[in-house]
This record gives C-alpha cells, sequence and structure tokens, in this order.
C-alpha cells in the first residue's frame, strides 16, 4: 500500500515539475498530432452510434428538424418509439433466440467433438488431413453460392409432415422454418468451429493427454474429463462468433422462413421492414429497432467477455 | 511379479522417402523392484524407449513383456504402468486430489472412499497433505514433482516410468529431490525405468544403469561397472564427470606411441592388447597424479594451460610439452594443491588406471585394474 503511495507521489511530481517547466517548451508535436488522431478516429467511430442513439429517442418531428447527432431536446424527446419498437419486434426476438441458441451451442460442441477427433485421437497424420481439409473448404463455400440448392434440399426433405406431432400439440407449422435454420446454421457454422478447436486443441499439451491415457481413461472419458473443461476460453470464442453471425444472418432466414407475416419469423425479417411505409422512413423506430436487436449479442459479448479475451490470446 | 523385458526392441520412423532407426534391437531385462536408469545424450532413442514401453509409441519389431505376458498390442489404459513426465502433466482445473483420484477413477473400481483413503495414504508419503485442495497453478515446481509423483504412486502399478522428471527443477531441489526418489522407491519397490540424460542421476540413482548411443544399447550394468569397466569408448567418456582423456595412440612393439608422448606397457596389459595396433588410450582425470620429477616410465612433463578451482578440488586443464597449442587434457588435483597457469609440472599416469580402447570399433580392450 505504502509502495504504490510513494509511486504515485513519485509520477505526480514528476508530470507537474515537467508542466512548471515553461508551457511551450514542454509541448511535444508529435504528441499533440498524435492525440489529436486519436481523438480524430474515436469521433469516427463513434458518432455513427450516437448519432443513432439519440435518434432512437426523438420525436418524428425531432428526427427531421434537428442535425442526426444533436440530442433530444425537451418537447422532442420521446420513448414511444423504443415501446413501438419493442412491441413490433418481441415475438421476433423468441424466434430468433429459438433457433440462434440451439444452433449455436449445438455447432460448438460439434466443432469441438469434430477437432478433438482430429488432433488428439491416434488415427495417422494421413487420414486426418484430408478431412481437415474438408472442413477448411466448408469455411470458404459463400452463402449465396447455396442459396438455391439449399431452398432445393429442404423442399426435398419431408421435415414438415415428420415433425407433425409438434404441429398437433398446437404449434404454428411456420416454425419448421426454425427447425430448418437450426440444421442449416450447424451445419455451415461447423467448419469454422471446427478449425478454431482445433488450433487450440493443438496447443493443449499433448503429455497431458498421454498422462490421462495411462491413467487408464479411455478416449471419450479423456474428452468429458479432460479436454472439455479445459476448452472453456475456446466455447466463448466459439460461441460469441457463432450467435452474432447466427442473430445477425438474414440470407437464411429470407429463404428458409421468407416473410415477416410468418408465426415464426426473427427479428432480422421484422427489422427489415420495420418503420418503412408508404409515407416514408421512421427513423427514430429503425434506430431504436436495430439497437434492440443488437442487444442479445452485446449481452452474449459480456457474459464470455473475460474468456473472450484469454481465448483469442491463445 | 513386475519383471520387464525388452527383447529385440526396434523402432522406426518414416521419414519422406527412407526411415529412421531411433531405437535398435534393445534387449533389456529388469527384475522386480529393480531400478533401472536408462542414459544418453539428446536423440539417442531413451525416450522413445520409455514411450514404446508405455505404450504411446508403437514398435516397429522385438517384444516387450511385462510379468512374462507380452504387452505390444496392449493399449496403455489396459497396461497398468504409471509415468511421471518431464512437464508433470497434471491436469490444471483439477485440484491435487482429483489429480491423484483420476487414475484410480478410471482403472479401477475402487469406491469413492477407499480412493479418498489411497489419495491421503499417497499424500501423506510424498508429504504434499497440506496441498490437496489446491490447484496446480498455485504450487511451485517442486510442490507439482511432488503431485505428479504422487498420482504416480496412488495407482501401484507394476512399473513406474519416469521421463526426466528432475530436469524442471533448479539444482539443489533436483539434488533433494534425488535422494528422495530413491527412499520412495526403495520403500514401494516397484519396478522402475527411469530415463535422463543427467549421468549424475544415473549414477546416483540407478541399481543399473543402461546407455544408449544413437538407438543401439551400449552398456547394461551397475553404476560402478560402468565407470570402472565400460564396455566402450562411448560409455567411458559419458559416465563420469569431468569426462575421460582419451589419446590416439598406436602400439609400437612394447610401447604406445602417440602424438606427444610414449607409454611402455607391461606384460599383462599386453596380452589384453593382443594383436591390435590402432588403440585409444583413456586415463580419468582423477587418475593423473603429480608427480615429483620425470623420472619414472609413466611420467610426463607438461604444461598447465589453465586451472578451474572448485574448492574441494581444482580442475586443470594439461598440455604436453611437445603437444601443440590448445591440445589439452584434464587432471583433477586436490583443492589446496597451488597450480597455476604457466607451471611446468610432472604428472604420473600410473598403468593400472589406465583404459585401451579398440581405435577402429571403441571397445573396450582393457581396462583398469580394481583393488578388491
Amino acid at each position: 500500500m505504502s509502495d504504490d503511495a510513494r509511486t504515485d507521489g513519485g509520477t505526480v511530481s514528476e508530470t507537474s515539475a515537467g508542466a512548471s517547466d515553461g508551457a511551450l517548451s514542454g509541448v511535444d508535436g508529435y504528441r499533440v498530432l498524435l492525440y489529436l488522431g486519436l481523438l480524430g478516429m474515436l469521433a469516427f467511430f463513434l458518432i455513427p452510434i450516437e448519432s443513432g442513439l439519440v435518434t432512437s429517442f426523438k420525436t418524428s418531428s425531432g428526427v427531421t428538424g434537428s442535425l442526426p447527432f444533436a440530442p433530444p431536446t425537451g418537447a422532442t424527446f420521446t420513448l414511444g418509439k423504443w415501446q413501438a419498437a419493442f412491441d413490433a419486434l418481441g415475438r421476433g426476438l423468441v424466434n430468433s433466440a429459438l433457433y440462434a441458441i440451439p444452433a449455436t451451442v449445438i455447432s460448438a460442441l460439434l466443432g469441438s467433438f469434430a477437432a478433438y477427433g482430429i488432433t488428439q485421437s491416434d488415427w495417422k497424420p494421413k487420414y486426418k488431413a484430408p478431412i481437415l481439409a474438408l472442413f477448411v473448404a466448408g469455411i470458404f463455400i459463400p452463402y449465396q453460392a447455396v442459396l438455391v440448392p439449399l431452398s432445393q434440399f429442404w423442399s426435398m426433405v419431408p421435415l414438415e409432415e415428420s415433425l407433425g406431432f409438434l404441429w398437433s400439440l398446437g404449434i404454428n407449422d411456420d416454425y419448421v422454418g426454425i427447425v430448418e435454420l437450426i440444421v442449416t446454421h450447424v451445419a455451415y457454422g461447423l467448419p469454422i468451429c471446427t478449425v478454431l478447436f482445433r488450433s487450440y486443441y493443438k496447443n493443449m499439451s499433448e503429455e497431458m493427454i498421454e498422462a490421462a491415457r495411462l491413467d487408464g481413461a479411455s478416449i471419450r472419458r479423456i474428452y468429458r474429463r479432460i479436454v472439455l473443461p479445459l476448452s472453456g476460453p475456446m466455447f466463448a470464442v466459439v460461441l460469441i462468433y457463432q450467435f452474432t453471425q447466427i442473430w445477425n444472418d438474414l440470407l437464411f432466414t429470407l429463404v428458409l422462413v421468407q416473410t415477416e407475416s410468418s408465426a415464426a419469423a426473427p427479428i432480422v425479417l421484422i427489422l427489415a421492414g420495420l418503420g418503412t411505409s408508404l409515407e416514408g422512413q421512421d427513423f427514430a423506430l429503425r434506430m431504436a429497432g436495430a439497437f434492440i436487436a443488437a442487444l442479445p449479442t452485446l449481452a452474449v459479448y459480456i457474459a464470455f467477455g473475460e474468456e473472450f479475451a484469454e481465448g483469442v490470446a491463445t | 511379479m513386475g519383471t520387464l523385458e525388452l527383447d529385440g526392441v526396434t523402432k522406426v520412423f518414416p521419414d519422406g522417402d527412407g526411415e529412421i532407426v531411433a531405437v535398435d534391437d534393445v534387449d533389456i531385462e529388469m527384475r522386480d523392484g529393480e531400478f533401472l536408469v536408462v542414459v544418453g545424450p539428446s536423440g539417442c532413442g531413451k525416450s522413445t524407449t520409455l514411450r514404446m514401453v508405455a505404450g504411446l509409441e508403437t514398435i516397429s519389431s522385438g517384444e516387450i513383456r511385462l510379468a512374462g505376458k507380452t504387452i505390444n498390442d496392449v493399449k496403455p489404459q489396459h497396461r497398468d504402468i504409471a509415468m511421471v513426465f518431464q512437464s508433470y502433466a497434471l491436469y490444471p482445473h483439477m485440484t491435487v486430489r482429483e489429480n491423484m483420484a483420476f487414475g484410480l477413477e478410471e482403472s479401477t473400481d475402487l469406491s469413492d472412499d477407499a480412493i479418498d483413503e489411497r489419495v491421503t495414504d499417497a499424500a501423506g508419503t510424498m508429504g504434499i497433505s497440506e496441498l490437496l485442495d489446491r490447484k496446480p497453478s498455485d504450487l511451485s515446481g517442486g510442490q507439482r514433482q511432488r503431485v505428479a509423483l504422487g498420482r504416480a504412486i496412488v495407482r501401484d502399478p507394476e512399473v513406474f516410468l519416469m521421463d526426466e522428471p528432475l530436469s524442471n527443477l533448479d539444482a539443489k531441489l533436483r539434488s533433494e529431490m534425488r535422494t528422495e526418489l530413491q527412499r520412495l522407491q526403495d520403500e514401494l519397490d516397484v519396478t522402475t525405468m527411469y530415463v535422463t540424460h543427467d549421468q549424475t542421476e544415473a549414477m546416483t540413482m540407478g541399481d543399473r544403469i543402461a546407455i544408449l548411443n544413437a538407438g543401439e544399447l551400449q552398456q547394461v550394468a551397475t553404476p560402478l561397472e560402468c565407470y570402472h569397466e565400460p564396455a566402450n569408448r562411448f560409455v567411458a567418456g559419458f559416465i563420469g564427470d569431468p569426462s575421460m582423456n582419451f589419446f590416439d595412440v598406436r602400439r609400437d612393439g612394447e610401447t604406445l606411441v602417440g602424438d606427444a608422448f610414449d607409454y611402455p606397457l607391461s606384460a599383462s596389459t599386453l596380452d589384453d592388447v593382443g594383436d591390435v595396433t590402432d588403440l585409444t588410450l583413456g586415463v580419468r582425470p582423477e587418475d593423473v597424479s603429480l608427480a615429483g620429477d620425470a623420472t619414472g616410465e609413466h611420467t610426463f612433463s607438461t604444461v598447465v594451460d589453465v586451472v578451474e578451482p572448485m574448492g574441494d578440488e581444482n580442475t586443470v586443464y594439461l598440455r604436453f610439452e611437445d603437444a601443440p597449442e590448445g591440445d589439452t587434457f584434464i587432471a583433477t588435483v586436490g583443492g589446496l594443491q597451488q597450480v597455476s597457469a604457466g607451471d611446468e609440472i610432472t604428472i604420473e599416469i600410473p598403468e593400472e588406471t589406465i583404459h585401451l580402447f579398440d581405435g577402429n570399433s571403441g571397445e573396450a580392450v582393457h581396462n583398469r585394474e580394481i583393488d578388491e
């Protein structure tokens, strides 16, 4: 404690001594430029977010009557747009969560299994390499290229018929789109999850795995008791990444659920049409909606932030 | 019981189009309860040998038998072998107690209470009872080492395998653990195969030493046999610190002729040499003694090049008067002897202390005499 105090005291007296040396001679031109540059970049990145936030609290006349980044004044301030956006997006939030959470968890788990198989199992490398190559190739397939095959595939699979018991329970059969989204996102997320986990497992101590083998654990038990508990940081990375990807994806929802009038419409579909009408755009409503749609991804970042930093560092 | 036999064990690694023989036809037989140290320079195949016994490497040819049963195709988890790794390989997310219990939970049907009792016992033996609820990251290197050993002994296996377990410790702790490991092995009486590159560990710990070089077994013998009766020039040079001095010589009648000296041999030594003419003369630094004057037939005039005082003794680098600059050999003399660089001193290399090796094959043809 006393050490801290002394260090702090030292720094303070040093800087004050430097400042009192002469107001002009102490100024370092390079530093001034550096800080000006940094401030400029900060403003550049923050102004769009700030503008969106203040706009979402303005009345329609407030939006047209003031600069985008100016905060709302007394008369133009309203919480009504947030209320309206929440009313419109509420069911979309639930629908999105219904497929984004399972798809994220399943793709992360399967990616972890697959990566464990192609790193720690004692298959010969010549068998592992082609499988890894397939996974890597999967990462580079653009979504746009698979949209048509994807919709054809789902029109051939009799998913709706085979899930008949769900609809007989009173669930709207539009929700078959949610199931399709889960399977599709798991399939397209699996390659990147596998590759991320693979690099993590490659760095895991080989001797530790060997010690577990000699301790009598089977390959499945080693995963359960050693590898999985140690995968926390990489799960944070993959969960955040996958959740953001799946939550924000519009393309697959357009193909598989198609309309915002569907009972199963995800938030991105509803958001796309929110505040747009023949009379023009309701910018405040759109901004409020965008922030509501972004909240879950933000929550996931905050929840796994610490592990995320650890996972990215390794 | 825990006899371990390696019979013609060979390991070949593919390397591009060719292949590398890492372990070449190694035969070792270990008695039950024996402490065998496998020693050799890095890359000599000692770790590969150990890993084959553990089942972590496949065996290219040959056979490994544990308690009379061939275990070539037995999976590591079914071999009843415990191994201590150089990096300790503790499970970082488990407490010490969980680390030690893991093997028992996975390989036995013991009840939780029975496991807990054995863990507590083993922790007592290793003196880590108070660490049981800590995580490995909270432990010092020496403590982790003890946990790694504890994790091995709690299993009560047929065989312990240890892969340079002490090399990550500082010098003082290492010599403490060396003694402790020996005591422990004595107490538990479990067959132990211990791999190291440190010849001090090999000399002090093992019942017997197996010396490997380039994948080939050089000698398996007690430490003193390896020291005093090395099978070949490699063993002679590897065991002992500072290592043995070697001089390339040619036998000319009854005399060895070197670059800088002549060394007459007695009749009995000549008998051992037979008709070999290219020889290597070996003499340990501690057998080179200071002589009063150069009158004996095995005394030589030398110049002191460098002196390294160690306190109890001095390591002296000497050069024969006729030898070129930089061509030195080593003698160790008492710490109180006054020797300094540049001095001209007379040394004696007594004939009963010399070793002679075949100059081509390196095989020992004559070893020093030992007073029984």
